[in-house]
C-alpha cells in the first residue's frame, strides 16, 4: 500500500505541491514564532552574565517615565561608604532626549521612549558599552546607540542637536557608538552623556537618578539591599540584581507573549483555511480514482487498506509540510529578529536553533490538519465497491445536503445566543462580552460554512444569471454548481479569511469615526501643543506662548502616573477655571468648578474598577511617595482626559516634577488659525519636539496609528486569503481534469481554446465572488457586533467602509482571475483528440 | 469515390498519418485518397487498427496529417492553424460520437443549440423544429442527458450536428453502445437526413447491419483502402469483409 500511495502521490505532482505549500504556510508561522521564542530564551540565558550592579536603588517609588524623580548626588558617597558597601556609582537616566534630523524634527520617537543617560565607566556594572570610537567626554559630547545612529544617519565625529529635557536644544559631537543589552529595554533612541554633562541636560545638576551599589566581597546581596534600603528615601526602590534581572525577562516575555499570540493566531487561521483546500484535493482524487481504488479492492485489498493508502498520502503531505513549514518558520523568526533588531535591540547570544519541541510542534500540526482532512475521504474511498472497477465511469451519486444544511441553520441560530449575552454584559463585564462574541463568531462562521452547499446553488444562480444569455457563461455557472460540496469547501477558504479582514476593517473604519467623533465632540480647543509621543516637555513651552495674540485661552495640563493596587492610571491636574472653554468633560456627578487641592474626579470607569464613589478618597503610590485623592465627582470616559482629573497644585504636590503634558489654546471668534499657527510655529522654534496640532491633525495622527495596526493585520490575515486562492487553483485543476471529455467535446463541436479559458475562468470568478459574497457578509456581522460590544470602551460610533469593502471585494475578484490563469489555460490547451479518444 | 457530379463535400488526398519514431513507428493511414460526394451516406469499415477512426479524425480536423491533404468542400483545412480548425469544425463539421455526445450541465436543447451558441450564430428556428420533429424528442427537450436513455442522447446528438445545416456530418460508431432497437433508430434517423435533408454523412462503423444503411462503403485495413461497395446489403458486406484478406475492387 506505501507504494501505490508514493506513486499516487508522483501521479499528482502539482496538486500535492499546492495542498504541501498551503499546510507549510500555515506551519512557517507556528513553527517560526517557536523558534523565535526558543531564541528569546537563549538571550536570556545571555542576560544573566551580563553585567548589572549588585544593588541598584532608583529614585521615585514608581515608574514615572519622563517625570524622573531624582537623588541628591551626595547620597551616592553615603551609601559608597556603608559597610556592607564596595563601590557606589550615581546614574542620571531620563526620558525625553530627541536626536534632531536635518528637518529638525525627532527621528525615530513615534511612541517608544527617547531615553538619556549618564556614563558609567566601569564595564562590570554597566549594561551600556561601546562598539566605536570612545565614550562621551565633556559637555559637547554624546553617544549614541548604534541603530539610533543609524536612524538619524550619522556616524562618529558626526554634529548633532538633541533636544534636551533640561536644557533645550543643544549641539553636540559623536563621540562613539553604544550598544545596549536586553535589560536597556526595546526601541526608542538612547543618547549617553558624562555625568555631569547628564545632570544639565536631563535633569539638574548635584541630582542622580539611580545609584549602583557593589558588594564588598563576602557580602550577599540580599545584606547589602538592606543596608541601602534603610539609607535611601522612602520614594526609592531597591533592587538586587536578581531581582532586576527577573524582573527585566519578566517584561520582556509578557512583551513577547503577546507578538506571539497575536502571530500565532493567524497561523493557526491559514492552517484552518488549509483544511478545506485539503479536504477538497483528496475528496476530488479519491473521486477520480474511484475505478483504480477498485481495481484494488477487486484484486484483494480490505477496505482497511484502501483507507490506509489513503491515510498515507496524507502523512506524506503532512510531513513534506512540516520540513518545508519547519524551513519557512526559520526564514520568519530569522525576519522577526530583524524586525526587533530595526527597534533598536540586540538580542546577544541567540542563535536560531531548531528545538525537539519545535518540530514536534510543526509535525503534530501539520499532521493532524491533513491527516483530519483527509479522513472523510478516505473513507469514502474504502465504501467503494469493487465491482465500480468494472463499470463504465462510475459517478459517485450525489449525497443529500440535508443533514449538513440543518447542522449550519442550527449553528447559525445557536449563535445569536452568546451574541445577545455579550451585547447584554458588555457595559458592565468587557472581558466576558468579548470572549462570548468570539463564541458566537465561531459558531455563525462554522454554521454559514455548513450551510454554503445549499447556499452554492441560489447565490450562484444569482449570480450567474447575469452572464446566463451567453453559452460560455451559462456552461460556467452550471459547472461552478455541480457539485455544491466541493465548490463550498473552495469558496468557504475564502470565507474565512475575508470575513475576518471584513470584521477588522468595519472594526477599525468604526474606531476611526470613533475618534473623530470624540474630538469633535470633546475637544474645544483649536490648537493642542505635544510632545513626541505625547511626553511631557519643558514649562518653557508654555512660557513663550501664555501670551499668543488671538488666544481666548492658553492652558496647560500636567499629567503624572498613580499606582494603586499594582494598576497604574493617569492623575491629570487642570486649571478648572478654563478647561471647560477647550476640554469638554462630561460629567456623570460633580463640577469640575469644585475642584481644589487634594481634590478629584475620577472617571466612571476607573471608579467602577476602583469600588470609588463620591465622597470616598483614594490612596496610591505617586512619584515621590504614598498619597491620596478625594474624590468629589465622576465623568464619562469619553474625551482624551481619562483616570483622574484633580488641580495643578495638587499634581504638582504629589508630583514635584514641573513639566507639562499638553497646553490647549483656544481662539477668539475670527481669529485667523492659519495666522495664528505661523505665529505659534516662530515661537516654538527653540522647541522643535513640540507639535502643534489642530483637531485635523490630531484626527490624522490617531488614525495614522490605527492604519498601522490595521495594515499589519491585513498582511497577516492576507497569508489565509493566499491559501484560499491556492485552493481554487487546486479545485479548478482538478475539475478541469475531471471533464477532459467533456472540454474534448465541446472543442469537438467548435469551441475554441480561448471561450474554453473563458469558461474555466468565469467558474473561477463565481466561486471567488461566492467566498466573497459571504465573507463579507459575515464579516460585517461580525464587525457590527464586536462595535457595540466595543461601545463602552470608546468604539461609540458604527461606520462600516463601505470603499474599503469594495476595494477587498475587487481584490478577491482579482484573486479568482489569478487563480484560474493556470488551470484556464491547461483547459484550452487539452488536446481535442485525446479528450475524444477516451469516448 | 464518385468523381461525377458536384465537387466533393470532403475528400483527401495521399493522406499519410505515422505515429511514433524509429522502432515504435506505425503508419496509420498510407497515401489514402477518399472522395465523400455531398448529399452521400458514407461507411468507412474496417477491422480494429485498420486506421478507420484515425481517418475520420483527419477528415473532420480533429487530429492532423503527416502527410498529404484534406479538404472541407473547397477549404484546405491541412495546415490550418487551431483557431482555424476549430472554426471550420464549429460551421462546416457536426459530430456524432460513441458515447459521452452531451455535455451533462446543459439541456438537451441547449446541447443541440451548442455549436450555434458557440458561434453566437442566429438559430434558424423554422429548420430546428424540423430537425426536432426528425429525432422525435419534441417533449424532452428541457431534460438534462442523465435523464434521457442511451438512444435519445444519441438522437440528441444527431439533433445537434444537424442543427447548424453542416457541409457534412462526420459519426464515430453511433450506434455502438445502443441497442439495436435504438441503433436502428438512430441510422434510420442518418439516412433520412441524407435522404429529406440532402445531408452529407461519413460514419466509422464495423457493424455490418450499420453500414449497410449507407449509399457507399469504403473498407479500410493497415491504413490502405482496400475496396468499396455501392448500395450494400449486410450479407454483401458481410461477404466483403470476410473476403479483405484477398483485397479486389468491385468496380
Amino acid at each position: 500500500m506505501f507504494r501505490v500511495a508514493v506513486r499516487s502521490l508522483l501521479a499528482h505532482r502539482l496538486r500535492f505541491t499546492l495542498t504541501v505549500l498551503t499546510v507549510a504556510l500555515g506551519v512557517a508561522f507556528i513553527a517560526g514564532t517557536n523558534i523565535f521564542t526558543g531564541s528569546l530564551r537563549g538571550a536570556f540565558d545571555a542576560l544573566v552574565s551580563q553585567p548589572r550592579a549588585d544593588v541598584t536603588v532608583r529614585a521615585g517609588a514608581s515608574d514615572g517615565g519622563a517625570l524622573q524623580a531624582t537623588f541628591p548626588a551626595n547620597l551616592v558617597n553615603e551609601i559608597a561608604a556603608l559597610p556592607a558597601a564596595a563601590s557606589a556609582v550615581g546614574l542620571v537616566g531620563a526620558d525625553g532626549a530627541y536626536v534632531l534630523g536635518p528637518d529638525g524634527k525627532p527621528v525615530g520617537v513615534e511612541g517608544p521612549p527617547a531615553r538619556g543617560r549618564s556614563w558609567v565607566d566601569d564595564p562590570a556594572i554597566s549594561a551600556v558599552t561601546i562598539v566605536s570610537g570612545r565614550p562621551p567626554a565633556g559637555p559637547a559630547e554624546v553617544a549614541l546607540l548604534q541603530s539610533t545612529a543609524e536612524t538619524a544617519a550619522v556616524n562618529v565625529g558626526s554634529r548633532i542637536r538633541i533636544d534636551t529635557p533640561a536644557a533645550g536644544v543643544r549641539e553636540f559631537t559623536v563621540s562613539g557608538l553604544v550598544t545596549r543589552g536586553l535589560s536597556g529595554g526595546l526601541g526608542g533612541t538612547l543618547t549617553v552623556f558624562d555625568l555631569a554633562t547628564a545632570q544639565q541636560v536631563l535633569t539638574e545638576p548635584g541630582t542622580v537618578t539611580a545609584i549602583l551599589v557593589t558588594a564588598r566581597s563576602g557580602v550577599s546581596q540580599q545584606e547589602l539591599a538592606d543596608e541601602v534600603a534603610a539609607l535611601a528615601p522612602e520614594a526609592s526602590r531597591v533592587e538586587t540584581a536578581d531581582q532586576s534581572r527577573d524582573e527585566v525577562v519578566q517584561r520582556i516575555q509578557e512583551g513577547f507573549a503577546f507578538f506571539n499570540t497575536f502571530l500565532l493566531a493567524f497561523g493557526v487561521i491559514a492552517l484552518f483555511v488549509s483544511t478545506f483546500l485539503i479536504f477538497n484535493t483528496f475528496s476530488m482524487l479519491v473521486a477520480q480514482r474511484s475505478r483504480e481504488l477498485a481495481l484494488l479492492r477487486a484484486v484483494g485489498a480490505s477496505r482497511a487498506q484502501v483507507s490506509f493508502a489513503v491515510l498515507l498520502e496524507a502523512v506524506i503531505v503532512g510531513v513534506l509540510a512540516a520540513v518545508i513549514g519547519l524551513l519557512g518558520g526559520l526564514a520568519v523568526s530569522q525576519l522577526l529578529r530583524w524586525v526587533i533588531a530595526a527597534l533598536g535591540a540586540d538580542l546577544p547570544g541567540a542563535p536560531l536553533r531548531l528545538e525537539p519541541s519545535t518540530i514536534a510542534l510543526a509535525l503534530g500540526a501539520s499532521l493532524v490538519v491533513t491527516v483530519a482532512s483527509a479522513l472523510l475521504p478516505a473513507r469514502r474511498a474504502s465504501a467503494i465497491p469493487p465491482v465500480a472497477a468494472m463499470r463504465e465511469g462510475a459517478a459517485p451519486s450525489p449525497r443529500s445536503l440535508r443533514r449538513v444544511t440543518i447542522t449550519g441553520a442550527c449553528l447559525l441560530i445557536a449563535a445569536t445566543i452568546p451574541a445577545v449575552l455579550a451585547l447584554r454584559l458588555a457595559e458592565s463585564d468587557g472581558e466576558r462580552a468579548a470572549q462570548l462574541t468570539g463564541v458566537a463568531a465561531v459558531l455563525a462562521l462554522v454554521g454559514v460554512l455548513a450551510l454554503t452547499p445549499a447556499l452554492a446553488r441560489p447565490v450562484l444562480g444569482l449570480l450567474g444569471s447575469a452572464m446566463r444569455g451567453r453559452i460560455v457563461g451559462r456552461m460556467a455557472s452550471a459547472n461552478a454548481v455541480r457539485n455544491p460540496r466541493r465548490t463550498a469547501a473552495t469558496a468557504s477558504a475564502l470565507t474565512v479569511g475575508l470575513a475576518l479582514m471584513t470584521a477588522v476593517s468595519v472594526l477599525g473604519s468604526s474606531a476611526r469615526a470613533s475618534v473623530e467623533d470624540v474630538v469633535d465632540t470633546t475637544i474645544g480647543a483649536d490648537f493642542i501643543l505635544l510632545g513626541p509621543g505625547f511626553r511631557p516637555f519643558t514649562t518653557d513651552v508654555f512660557q513663550s506662548v501664555k501670551d499668543l495674540p488671538g488666544a481666548s485661552v492658553v492652558t496647560y495640563v500636567r499629567t503624572i502616573p498613580v499606582s494603586i493596587d499594582d494598576a497604574q492610571s493617569p492623575v491629570t491636574g487642570v486649571d478648572p477655571r478654563v478647561v471647560t472653554e477647550v476640554l469638554d468633560i462630561p460629567m456623570a456627578t460633580g463640577s469640575v468648578q469644585d475642584l481644589a487641592l487634594g481634590a478629584a474626579i475620577v472617571d466612571t470607569e476607573l471608579a467602577r474598577t476602583l469600588r470609588v464613589a463620591e465622597g470616598d478618597s483614594v490612596s496610591g503610590t505617586f512619584v515621590n511617595g504614598e498619597g491620596s485623592l478625594r474624590i468629589i465627582g465622576t465623568f464619562e470616559p469619553a474625551g482624551p482626559v481619562r483616570g483622574f482629573i484633580t488641580t495643578l497644585p495638587t499634581v504638582d504636590a504629589i508630583g514635584t516634577l514641573t513639566r507639562d503634558t499638553a497646553i490647549y489654546i483656544a481662539l477668539q471668534p475670527g481669529v485667523s488659525p492659519a495666522t495664528v499657527r505661523q505665529d505659534l510655529a516662530s515661537r516654538l522654534a527653540a522647541y522643535p519636539s513640540i507639535d502643534i496640532q489642530d483637531q485635523a491633525d490630531i484626527k490624522r495622527d490617531i488614525n495614522g496609528q490605527f492604519d498601522v495596526l490595521f495594515g499589519l493585520v491585513y498582511a497577516l490575515l492576507g497569508l489565509s486569503v493566499i491559501v484560499a486562492f491556492l485552493g481554487i487553483v487546486n479545485t479548478l485543476s482538478l475539475s478541469v481534469v475531471e471533464r477532459t471529455r467533456e472540454v474534448g467535446l465541446v472543442r469537438a463541436v467548435g469551441m475554441s481554446r480561448a471561450q474554453v479559458r473563458r469558461m474555466v475562468t468565469l467558474e473561477a470568478l463565481l466561486l471567488a465572488a461566492l467566498g466573497t459574497l459571504l465573507g463579507l457578509a459575515l464579516g460585517i456581522a461580525f464587525g457590527m457586533l464586536l462595535q457595540r460590544v466595543l461601545a463602552p470602551q470608546g468604539i461609540s460610533v458604527l461606520a462600516i467602509p463601505a470603499t474599503q469593502l469594495a476595494v477587498f471585494a475587487a481584490l478577491a475578484l482579482v484573486g479568482g482571475l489569478a487563480a484560474a490563469l493556470w488551470p484556464a489555460w491547461r483547459a484550452g490547451r487539452m488536446p481535442v483528440l485525446t479528450a475524444i479518444a477516451q469516448m | 469515390m464518385s468523381d461525377e457530379g458536384a465537387s466533393p463535400a470532403a475528400r483527401c488526398r495521399a493522406l499519410t498519418k505515422i505515429y511514433g519514431e524509429g522502432d515504435t513507428r506505425v503508419v496509420a493511414l498510407d497515401a489514402v485518397d477518399i472522395d465523400v460526394a455531398p448529399g452521400t451516406f458514407t461507411a468507412i469499415m474496417g477491422p480494429s487498427g485498420s486506421g478507420k477512426s484515425t481517418l475520420m479524425h483527419c477528415l473532420a480536423g480533429l487530429d492532423t496529417a503527416t502527410s498529404g491533404d484534406v479538404y472541407i468542400g473547397d477549404v484546405r483545412i491541412t495546415g490550418l492553424s487551431d483557431r482555424a480548425l476549430t472554426r471550420v469544425r464549429r460551421d462546416s463539421v457536426g459530430f456524432v460520437f460513441q458515447s459521452f455526445n452531451l455535455v451533462p450541465t446543459l439541456t438537451a436543447m441547449e446541447n443541440i443549440t451548442l455549436p450555434l451558441d458557440i458561434a453566437g450564430a442566429p438559430v434558424d428556428e423554422a429548420w430546428l423544429t424540423t430537425v426536432i420533429d426528425a429525432v422525435g424528442l419534441a417533449d424532452r427537450l428541457d431534460h438534462r442527458p442523465s435523464e434521457l436513455s442511451g438512444g435519445q442522447q444519441q438522437r440528441v446528438a444527431c439533433a445537434r450536428a444537424l442543427a447548424s445545416k453542416p457541409a457534412i456530418v462526420f459519426a464515430d460508431e453511433p450506434t455502438g453502445n445502443l441497442d439495436s432497437q435504438s441503433g436502428a433508430e438512430v441510422l434510420s434517423l442518418l439516412r433520412r437526413s441524407v435522404d429529406e435533408f440532402d445531408q452529407t454523412i461519413v460514419m466509422v462503423t464495423h457493424d455490418a447491419a450499420a453500414a449497410s444503411h449507407a449509399d457507399q462503403v469504403v473498407f479500410l485495413a493497415d491504413g490502405r483502402v482496400v475496396g468499396s461497395l455501392h448500395d450494400p446489403t449486410a450479407e454483401v458486406i458481410l461477404a466483403r469483409i470476410g473476403g479483405l484478406s484477398s483485397p479486389q475492387d468491385s468496380h
